[in-house]
């Protein structure tokens, strides 16, 4: 442009600065917006591109109602409310309000929160209904929203507790189902990126807004069905409450598929309120997190193991004089006074220690415990009932137990001579009643399991998953057949008159010696009690065990009347066919 | 060139008394530079459609903000169309109301801004009449006419004291008193004591402040004062400045916030303001983010529709944008200039420098606050920002421009009275001026 200013005028002085400075402004505004803009631009999104996490829906838990799977666990929406104190504009207006409409859910001294005018985000109330958060968006207060909460209910109470386990204040699953499948009940939030204004409200400008929407987690189904773990959890309170012990578990299962029916433990707690719970132990599942000494319970798999390798009959006979030597140690019965020549079958009969350690003898040469014999026993014990591992059942904190390999100088004969009649090994009673489920059902080996499948995202679908065995052949079938027969012997010899006449129910007790400080002691011993019940083949497997402080629990006293309460319920239950 | 402005000056003293005079009568009303129209109107029209892009953001965030549903998408639209178009009327009067009458009134309309700023003080200060002022801690600018908007005082004192002082030193360049202290320098130094006691001192509106002393400055420079005396003044208005920087904290704390330098931390106090606007003009780049998406127009730059209009501007049109922007500004400042240097009489060529020192001021003080070169001020941006007196006032002035630009003397014109100036022009405005003139030479 032709400046047509006289050249040395005012005028032109003035001009000169105005130009000059235009040029400055112009050279300033190439570094702000060309060279610096990536700088702007990065500074500029951090400030209005917002990201909304959209929380995923936890999955929600069902149980089984017979065939029909129902509710366990359900989700429900409250609201968290908060303010930020620098914007909001009638404190007293909003202070009035929220005491109004939700008195019991404010959180103390908010006029305090809310003259910290440097913060941004205070929380006023917390777990407020919809209702609730309705009436005060009404009012339209500034300054003041809602966040959304998802916290889980429970219509069955504490049904189950120890297999559901709890979710926490930071929306983490905590035990059981619960924790074990916390990434599938969790699901995967979504996300909400978009560009806002200076009050957080979405605009519609430029390509930065992306929607990303939430996975919510799955719909799980438990095999815990909702009437026999009720049931189940009844009969142990009942027969604690009559026997004075503290402690006690149940598992039931289903033979023919390693689906747990029920499982329980005493004491308890509430999910719905976990926080409330003084003794964390409360929270564990002793049937899967204790290992501890099964003891004679174990018989059934010795014998089994026995007639499997050929070594014994159910008629077998050995010579009984209530004690046997194993090396340098000398092993004797509990009950005594069976002496003389004996079938194995009274051996297992009145659970005699003697017998079980002749099963193992003949395992090697007849007299000893011979490597040959351990080696059997191991491959038994460890590799086909999977004791000394854990099973794989779907809930949090399960023990792999310990079982003493014979390459191991303490797995020696002695070793090996208490663990055929269950001591000196630690399991737990999930890895025992899976195994006695194998050697009941023919001989197949199934995990046990809580997850019968999944529900559709509509709640209207149920997906079985299928089951699979896990080994097949553990004992053959015709093994499993005198194993059944001489467990149902074992019970039938005594408990008969107990049980509903017309179905086959059979077990075994069990009286574990329990080890404080290292040291077996003779005032504490855990009742336990592991069988079967069917009409022409089993259709459940229940194990009980009982235990207390300075308590000697036995388990033909203690922990079969649970055992019995239970099965004649499931048999009524189930609707089991009576044999002719 | 310094030997050169010696002796422009001392020929220009040397004619005024007796050519100069008479200059208004001398030379020909010719036709106006449509330039300065032209100019003016692009950045009205611009500033226009910046208000129609980002006036629904400002109204969602002023309703949000205070609870209100009062503004309308199209609230600030139609009121800078009314601005503008009042703005463009008060262009129209100027231009065609005689000048000697405007003359006439100088001083009456500078006793009338004086005594509105006087009113403002007694109703907003003293008497603390709350509905008719506009008052922000103590600061009372605005007399509030209800129903229809705000009026500012210190505008209409801008354009008093361009008219009153501009007479005042043509009388006394003509005199051939410009250079004395008692009977120039003294009264300009009270009238514009005055002004500052209302604006600074009573409406602690440095910005307004900065602008009248440029209005005042730049008709000083051109009158033709002595350089020496001139010199004294000016360290006397950076002495006066600074001190009145350091009396008031907040003025400090702008200066202290502008020496942070390129600090872009977003949430640093103070720092808030001028951080935003570079953001928004950094965000813009070379091409900007085109009409109706500026981000920071939702609420995250304060001012975003007045003092911060430059900004959104840079965000929306970007480099290239903005460098239209000021190009339009430039061009317009040195048609002003020119105007300014092509008139004969004293007293209009100070009018014009006076409009010049107006337009320029809050031009280059706006951008460069916002680009962060110079400390903020809190003042417009001139055509572009929304506001009706601030718009209508700078409107009247470049109308008066616009009038006098009809009495400039070119080429031949001028070189019967000074044959040094006539030569260093010649080669730039003669030829072209002479041809394309439509009014006849003599």
């Amino acid at each position: 442009m032709k400046l047509e200013i006289q050249k040395g005028s005012r005028s032109k002085i003035l001009a000169i600065i105005v130009v000059g400075l235009m040029a400055v402004f112009v050279v300033r505004l190439f570094y702000l917006q060309i060279i610096k803009h990536d700088e702007y631009v990065a500074l500029a999104n951090s400030e209005q591109v917002k990201r909304l996490t959209i929380p995923a829906k936890r999955g929600l838990i069902y149980a089984m109602d017979g065939t029909r799977p129902v509710e366990l666990v359900l989700n429900e929406t409250v609201y968290t409310l908060f303010a930020d104190p620098k914007i909001i504009k009638d404190k007293s207006k909003i202070t009035d309000t929220i005491h109004r409409i939700a008195g019991g859910n404010v959180r103390p001294n908010i006029d305090v929160l809310l003259d910290k005018k440097e913060t941004r985000y205070q929380i006023l109330a917390t777990k407020l209904s919809r209702a609730q958060a309705e009436l005060i968006k009404k009012e339209k207060l500034a300054g003041i929203g809602f966040q959304e909460v998802s916290q889980r209910v429970y219509p069955e109470g504490g049904l189950a507790a120890q297999t559901l386990g709890f979710v926490n204040a930071e929306g983490i699953g905590q035990y059981g189902v619960e924790s074990k499948l916390d990434a599938r009940l969790k699901g995967e939030d979504g996300m909400l990126q978009s560009v806002t204004d200076v009050s957080n409200v979405p605009l519609t400008i430029g390509d930065r807004n992306v929607h990303d929407p939430a996975k919510n987690g799955d719909n799980v189904v438990l095999t815990i069905d909702r009437n026999i773990q009720a049931y189940t959890e009844k009969a142990l309170a009942t027969g604690l409450q009559q026997t004075g012990a503290q402690k006690g578990s149940v598992i039931v299962m289903n033979p023919e598929n390693g689906r747990v029916m029920a499982m329980a433990n005493l004491p308890t707690y509430k999910p719905a309120e976990f926080n409330k719970v003084q003794d964390a132990d409360a929270f564990n599942n002793a049937v899967i997190t204790s290992p501890y000494e099964p003891g004679s319970d174990i018989k059934t798999l010795t014998v089994a193991m026995g007639l499997d390798k050929g070594v014994i009959e159910p008629n077998s006979t050995f010579v009984n004089t209530d004690s046997i030597k194993v090396e340098d140690r000398t092993i004797g019965n509990a009950t005594k006074g069976q002496t003389g020549t004996i079938t194995m079958q009274t051996a297992l009969n009145y659970s005699l220690n003697t017998g079980m350690v002749t099963i193992a003898q003949r395992l090697g040469d007849g007299k000893s415990i011979n490597a040959n014999a351990r080696n059997t026993m191991y491959e038994y014990f460890h590799d086909r009932f999977g004791f000394g591992m854990k099973t794989g059942i779907e809930l949090a904190g399960e023990q792999p137990g310990t079982i003493i390999a014979p390459t191991r100088q303490e797995g020696n004969a002695v070793r090996y001579s208490n663990m055929a009649f269950g001591q000196g090994m630690d399991l737990t009673m999930a890895q025992v009643s899976a195994a006695f489920c194998s050697i009941i059902n023919g001989g197949t080996y199934f995990k046990p399991t809580v997850l019968a499948g999944t529900m559709s995202v509509d709640r209207k679908t149920f997906k079985e998953d299928t089951v699979q065995p896990v080994r097949s052949a553990v004992i053959s079938p015709s093994s499993s057949a005198k194993a059944r027969a001489m467990v149902y012997e074992a019970r039938t010899k005594f408990y008969a008159g107990k049980d509903k006449p017309g179905y086959e129910i059979g077990g075994k007790t069990g009286t574990s010696q329990t080890i404080v400080n290292g040291k077996y002691v003779d005032n504490q011993t855990d009742g336990t009690y592991l069988g079967y019940g069917g009409d022409d083949r089993p259709r459940y497997v229940i194990m009980v065990q009982v235990s207390g402080k300075n308590m000697n629990l036995e388990g033909g006293k203690h922990a079969l009347p649970i055992f019995t309460d239970i099965s004649n319920w499931m048999i009524d239950y189930l609707k089991l066919q009576p044999k002719g | 060139m310094q030997q050169g402005w010696r002796s422009t000056r001392t020929a220009a003293s040397r004619r005024v008394k007796g050519v100069a005079q008479s200059a208004v009568a001398s030379v020909r009303r010719h036709r106006p530079d449509y330039q300065i129209a032209l100019y003016m109107g692009l950045l009205m029209l611009i500033g226009l459609v910046v208000m129609y892009a980002i006036g629904p953001q400002r109204a969602n965030f002023l309703n949000t903000s205070e609870g209100t549903d009062f503004y309308t998408s199209t609230y600030f639209f139609i009121k800078q169309t009314v601005s503008l178009s009042l703005a463009i009327a008060f262009f129209v009067f100027m231009s065609m109301v005689p000048y000697k009458i405007i003359d006439k009134y100088a001083a009456k309309v500078l006793i009338v801004a004086f005594a509105a700023c006087a009113l403002l003080v007694f109703m907003g200060n003293i008497l603390n009449v709350e509905w008719l002022t506009l008052c922000t801690k103590g600061a009372c600018r605005w007399f509030v006419v209800p129903g229809l908007g705000t009026i500012q005082p210190a505008e209409f004192l801008k354009f008093g004291i361009l008219l009153f002082t501009a007479g005042f030193l043509g009388v006394r360049s003509q005199q051939g008193l410009i250079n004395d202290v008692q009977k120039t320098l003294i009264p300009i130094g009270i009238v514009t004591a005055l002004a500052m006691f209302f604006v600074i001192l009573m409406q602690k509106d440095m910005g307004t402040g900065i602008a009248l002393v440029s209005i005042l400055a730049t008709m000083l420079v051109v009158s033709g004062m002595r350089w020496r005396l001139l010199s004294t003044i000016f360290v006397g208005l950076i002495v006066a400045g600074l001190l009145l920087i350091v009396v008031a904290p907040h003025r400090m704390d702008r200066v202290t916030t502008f020496f942070n330098g390129d600090n872009t931390s977003v949430d640093e106090k103070g720092g808030y303001h001028i951080t935003h606007a570079k953001i928004a003009i950094g965000t813009g780049g070379v091409l900007g983010v085109g009409i109706g998406n500026s981000v920071q127009a939702s609420g995250y730059l304060p001012e975003s529709i007045n003092d911060s209009v430059f900004a959104i501007m840079g965000e929306t049109f970007g480099f290239l944008g903005l460098v239209g922007v000021l190009a339009l500004f430039t061009a317009l400042l040195l048609r002003l200039l020119k105007v300014t240097d092509h008139l004969v009489d004293m007293k209009l060529k100070l009018l014009v420098a006076g409009v010049f020192g107006w337009l320029g001021s809050h031009t280059i003080l706006n951008v460069a606050a916002m680009i962060g070169v110079f400390p903020l001020t809190g003042i417009t941006l001139p055509l572009l920002s929304f506001g009706g007196t601030s718009m209508i006032f700078i409107g009247g002035a470049l109308g008066l421009a616009f009038q006098l630009s009809r009495y400039t003397a070119f080429g031949g014109k001028l070189e019967g009275h000074d044959k040094e100036n006539s030569s260093s022009r010649r080669g730039v405005g003669r030829s072209r001026y002479s041809s394309r003139r439509s009014t006849p030479r003599t």
